[in-house]
């Protein structure tokens, strides 16, 4: 097992959390920054595979797709069942106008 | 252990043909088998949920079908199904706080055709949250124990589904396997387990982690069973789009066709210095064994595995941190309190998902961010492409390839829970064939000096799944596999 050197900091743990909607605590942030600056390193070793030449790389087969034919639905009383909270026979989420930012 | 004298578990094969014969009932079959989780599962605690009134009813159905003359190649077989296959009526939570509630409105196709098959569902079992671990530890619900130690972990993250059916609670069980989970864990518990070609059993209804990986499969006592389990789940289905839609064959059949004149590879990258040596002891043994089916054995080199781990934790994450995207409080599931919609995304996610899990999708979310995208991303995927082509060579020269499926035997709980990497190697042997969607099958193969059982993995090319049962069944009846009770549950 080698290890190259750490390309993980604080401010990127940080960052990608925000991406993946994820909050870190400062107290976590150390040990975060280590585990994925030292997975990270291990991956490293990928560096040294040649990468493929584009050239030889083989058609993609295509893209497989289902017939476009309609088929019944769980219902709405199924799938309220399981919202987390509902208002009569609608999920209801917090108010979206205006609050989405990052 | 207090069992019944005329409890006596049987395995799949054995109970179906006692079912559909009318030696026995379904609802009789099922009463033993929820007897022996009642006496022995409070020491393994394999199941998360025992649902035995639904079992009753179905146990009643199949009873019912059987006298009306309907052939059920699954007649009353009792099966325990992993937490993150969808049962109609029954929770399917991922052993995962985001999921706490969730009940499915219909059967996964994998599930749908082993309940035509004429199965009785016993219930849900523990699993690594939503499959990503290698001891089940990571599940947020509790600890599950190898029946044949109980201080040890039962391989994950498919370790409940692999101890229930190693305590004899059940003949069969389905786990799924991204990149291991069916086959680590069989192997860690001495029992079956087959990861079938990417494509062969359907994943409509098994809740995605890794979707260019994810696949169905058994964990069953012996290759035959494994066999008739995946001949019922496997098949095109036109609610997956990467279901395959060729024939699945004769698997069970082939079975005990025997591997007499075949080529077997012996994986050159497993054979290192620092192998385990009750590990290589095996391979040594095994290599017998296979010449003793009449079998001519070599060796065969796939250069691009020992990258596997690599590869795959980037690949994995990457589309685990998209697949995961969707688990946010909004449409199922708990619901942490906030004043906008962005902190309840936050506060969800972060409160409902974790560590393990986190960590994964803050690698993914890394490898396919703006910046790293073609460093990590793209490159694993081009070493991925590689890989493949590694063990296409291989298999113009060899019928099957044969390597260990645990690099050694099942660790003590708690050993590796504080070193991520050091977890992510236990699946240094099953990750190469996830990654090139080959069909592998891990049957146990001995024990170490300490009495645990060691695994042994067959991978055939894809599709080749009858050639792979081929190898087993032949394997298997070379091998003196133990067959009494685990030491835990005796």
């Amino acid at each position: 097992m080698s290890f190259e050197p750490s390309p993980v900091a604080p401010d990127m743990v940080r960052k990608v959390a925000a991406l993946a909607r994820l909050r870190v605590p400062d107290a976590d942030l150390p040990a975060w920054t280590d585990q994925l600056g030292r997975i990270l390193s291990y991956v490293g070793q990928l560096e040294r595979i040649p990468e493929r030449p584009a050239a030889a790389e083989a058609p993609l087969p295509p893209t497989p797709v289902r017939r476009d034919v309609s088929r019944p639905g769980f219902g709405s009383e199924a799938l309220a069942a399981n919202c987390p909270s509902t208002i009569h026979r609608y999920g209801s989420v917090p108010r979206i106008v205006g609050s989405l930012t990052s | 252990m207090d069992r019944p004298a005329e409890a006596e578990p049987t395995g799949v094969l054995e109970t179906a043909a006692a079912v559909a014969g009318g030696a026995r009932s379904a609802v009789q079959v099922l009463t033993e088998a929820l007897e022996r989780v009642e006496a022995g599962d409070g020491r393994v605690r394999a199941f998360l949920e025992v649902t035995s009134a639904l079992a009753f009813e179905e146990a009643k159905s199949v009873d019912a079908r059987v006298a009306a003359g309907e052939r059920l190649p699954l007649a009353g077989v009792p099966i325990a199904v992993k937490d993150n296959l969808w049962i109609e009526g029954r929770r399917a939570t991922c052993a995962s706080r985001i999921l706490q509630g969730f009940r499915p409105s219909e059967d996964a196709t994998a599930v749908a055709r082993l309940r035509r098959a004429g199965a009785v569902f016993v219930g849900r079992t523990n699993m690594d949250e939503f499959a990503m671990g290698s001891s089940t530890e990571n599940s947020s619900v509790q600890t599950t124990s190898n029946p044949w130690d109980l201080t040890r972990i039962p391989g994950g993250s498919s370790g409940g589904s692999a101890a229930a059916v190693s305590a004899r609670f059940v003949p069969a069980a389905i786990g799924s396997d991204t990149g291991g989970s069916i086959r680590q864990p069989a192997a860690c518990c001495g029992v079956v387990g087959f990861k079938p070609t990417y494509g062969r059993v359907s994943r409509f209804g098994l809740v995605a982690f890794a979707s260019s990986l994810d696949q169905v499969g058994p964990l069953t006592r012996n290759v035959r069973d494994a066999a008739r389990v995946y001949s019922v789940i496997a098949g095109e289905d036109p609610r997956d789009s990467t279901s395959s839609p060729e024939p699945v064959g004769d698997p069970e059949g082939a079975s005990g066709r025997g591997f007499a004149g075949k080529t077997v590879g012996f994986l050159a990258e497993a054979e290192v210095e620092g192998l385990d040596p009750d590990v290589a002891r095996n391979l040594g043994d095994l290599k017998k064994a296979f010449r003793a089916a009449g079998a001519t054995v070599t060796t065969v080199s796939v250069p691009r595995a020992t990258a596997a781990i690599a590869i795959y934790y980037v690949v994995a994450s990457a589309e685990a941190s998209s697949n995961l995207a969707r688990f946010d409080g909004v449409r199922y599931g708990p619901r942490a309190e906030a004043s906008d919609l962005l902190s309840l995304y936050v506060e969800t996610r972060t409160s409902g998902f974790g560590a393990e899990v986190k960590r994964r999708i803050l690698l993914g979310t890394f490898a396919l961010s703006a910046g790293y995208h073609e460093a990590y991303y793209e490159r694993a995927m081009s070493a991925r492409q590689l890989l493949s082509e590694d063990f296409d060579r291989a298999f113009s020269r060899v019928d099957a390839l044969v390597c260990p499926s645990i690099p050694t035997p099942a660790f003590r709980l708690g050993e590796k829970t504080e070193d991520p990497l050091s977890m992510y190697l236990s699946d240094v042997f099953t990750v190469p064939a996830s990654l090139a969607g080959l069909p592998a099958i891990t049957l146990p193969s001995g024990l170490s000096r300490e009495g645990l059982p060691l695994g042994v993995q067959i991978l055939a090319p894809r599709l080749a799944e009858e050639a792979l049962f081929a190898a087993a069944g032949a394997l298997e009846r070379e091998i003196a596999f133990p067959q009494e009770l685990p030491p835990g549950m005796a």
